[in-house]
């Protein structure tokens, strides 16, 4: 049996909370928290510091609520989802019948990465539908931009209000549609000077020689092996699946090493590549997905011209 | 010496067992004169293995003072291929290398070090059948090297084989071609069951799935372990494979290598029959 607002409702209800001030957050989040932990629901905080702290001290102690740390949870989409999966797996097979989360991405997602972290506040709609998840996601109109606000109402199938209603999302789009839009790739300013290699039809090999060749020491050793991983993936779709020509550009910057590969192909025709793993056998499916959990940052774009997807290890929030 | 290989390894070990594809008889002449002076040079009798013993590459050998000399005072031979393989059949690994074994005996007892061998066995793998046991002869032999002073150079004639070159070429610890840009070959004894080196990806994964079964790796305590100090790629794809191989083998393949990036495949893959150890 659910309890609350989903009690009729099967698989994800995914919830968005757009609040103004703290109070509001609370009046919202206190009762969904306590709500869970009284109907014997598995219930988890996935927070920032300071709003965690602030739903923290508003608890009663020993409330059973779970914290868990919503930094490392929020790393990258794929890992998100892919950690969120388990967790969710792990307490349907331990008999729970809802789970609850209260989860909040970091401000920093609002910047050069929003593109990915949109993609995932859409993608979530079918990933976590095997489950009975009943999820809120709050977004504070003092700090989140405007253009963030605007993809979160059509992320979110409904909001909750501080008067304890759900109401339906004026802008909710379905994920199937709302991946399948062609978003500008948000420019890296590194790519306003000149690349540092172009390649035309590399080998996957000539690809990954060119990322070893671009590392000055610039980044972790890891985060350069995990790079050549990706680009290894994408050039290897991109010969075997995409149209040709394929090019690649790389930018090789003081905090960051920048990759882009393009093809005249239309790209990967699953809206939720990248973000799942191709359980399919979706074409490059499973490179995609490696690709989003390599690297620091990633985007992708559809075009008249074809398919660009653009990699970034090391600092994937760049300033002018 | 030996310019052009693909190897890290140039040391002596690594030379043991040496994989030369040739496109003209001028070239790999003048690199079987290398191996086979090499050889002279440090004790061992030296043979130059041929299906046609008036070939080129004799003719350049018979002229060079040093092995002619060695010819006359029995430290070097012509030997014709049907003599030392069995003619125009299917090689049986096992008596194959009982006949090698035999052979550096004999050498051991007239005095010399030990017996070196440059073999033009292009022949030996014309048909799918014959390069499929050769390719498992191959590997068997190369784990015999690593135990007796036998050293070989297998020639092959690239125009003949096409790509038949790189399965037998992946096979040898150093080999003079790019494709396939991986080598499987044996570890020695005591420090795992094989080595990996190069890089595998998408483009030449089957051949990876090929060479394991041909190299027949058989667990000890359900372990296979494949040494990768000179590792430089392994994609999902043939780190699925290996999984998939020890399974088949009722063991879990450890995977020794410096690239951390593997591990984190591993774990991202979920796969339960490979095991990574990162180390320098």
């Amino acid at each position: 049996m659910r309890t609350g607002a989903p009690a009729q409702h099967r698989g994800y209800y995914h919830v968005g909370l757009q609040y103004d001030t703290d109070d509001e957050l609370l009046a919202v989040v206190v009762p969904f928290l306590l709500g869970g932990v009284e109907a014997g629901e598995p219930t988890f905080v996935a927070l920032g510091e300071r709003t965690g702290g602030l739903v923290r001290a508003a608890l009663p102690a020993g409330s059973g609520v779970r914290f868990l740390p919503g930094g490392e949870v929020y790393a990258r989409p794929a890992a998100a989802i892919r950690a969120y999966r388990e967790l969710l797996a792990e307490q349907v097979a331990a008999g729970a019948e809802q789970i609850r989360i209260i989860g909040e991405l970091p401000t920093t997602t609002f910047g050069a990465t929003w593109d990915w972290w949109a993609r995932y506040e859409s993608a979530i709609n079918h990933a976590y539908d095997d489950f009975p998840l009943w999820s809120m996601c709050p977004y504070d109109t003092r700090t989140t931009p405007a253009a963030v606000l605007a993809d979160v109402a059509r992320t979110h199938p409904r909001f909750a209000t501080a008067d304890g209603l759900h109401v339906p999302s004026d802008g909710w789009t379905a994920p199937d549609t709302f991946l399948r839009e062609a978003r500008p790739i948000p420019p890296d300013p590194i790519q306003e000077t000149p690349p540092t290699v172009v390649l035309v039809e590399p080998t996957p090999a000539e690809a990954r020689s060119a990322v070893y060749d671009a590392d000055r020491g610039q980044l972790k050793e890891d985060d350069v092996e995990d790079l050549v991983v990706a680009v290894s993936e994408i050039v290897t779709n991109a010969l075997r699946h995409g149209r040709s020509p394929v090019r690649l550009r790389l930018w090789a910057g003081d905090d960051r090493i920048v990759v882009s590969v393009s093809d005249a192909g239309p790209g990967p025709l699953d809206p939720y590549a990248g973000l799942l793993p191709a359980s399919d056998g979706s074409p490059g499916g499973l490179g995609l997905w490696i690709t989003y959990q390599s690297c620091s940052h990633v985007s992708l774009h559809r075009g008249p011209d074809g398919f660009t997807l653009r990699m970034t290890a090391g600092n994937p929030h760049p300033t002018r | 010496m030996l310019d052009g290989v693909r190897s890290p390894r140039t040391g002596e070990r690594a030379r043991r067992h040496v994989c030369w594809a040739y496109d003209d008889l001028e070239s790999f002449a003048v690199e079987a004169e290398r191996y086979l002076l090499d050889g002279l040079a440090s004790g061992a009798q030296v043979w130059y293995v041929t299906a046609r013993p008036d070939d080129a590459v004799s003719t350049h050998l018979r002229r060079l003072p040093a092995f002619a000399d060695a010819l006359a005072r029995g430290a070097a031979e012509v030997v014709p291929l049907a003599s030392t393989y069995t003619s125009g059949g299917v090689v049986t690994p096992a008596a194959q290398i009982a006949a090698y074994a035999d052979a550096t005996a004999a050498a051991l007892a007239a005095g010399h070090t030990g017996l070196r061998v440059v073999a033009d066995a292009t022949e030996l793998v014309r048909t799918p059948a014959q390069l499929d046991a050769f390719c498992r002869y191959e590997h068997r032999i190369d784990r015999w090297m690593h135990t007796r002073p036998f050293r070989a150079m297998c020639a092959y004639d690239r125009a003949r084989l096409g790509p038949a070159v790189a399965e037998l070429a992946c096979l040898h610890p150093v080999a003079n071609v790019d494709e396939p840009q991986f080598r499987l070959f044996a570890a020695p004894p005591g420090e795992g069951h094989a080595e990996v080196a190069g890089e595998v990806d998408a483009d030449n994964r089957h051949l990876f799935r090929t060479a394991l079964d041909r190299a027949d790796l058989h667990p000890d305590d359900g372990e296979l372990v494949l040494r990768a100090g000179d590792l430089s790629f392994l994609d999902h794809r043939a780190l699925v494979t290996l999984d998939e191989y020890a399974r088949r083998r009722g063991a879990t393949a450890v995977l020794r290598t410096s690239r951390s990036a593997v591990a984190r495949l591993v774990a991202l893959l979920s796969l339960s029959s490979v095991r990574v150890e990162v180390g320098p």
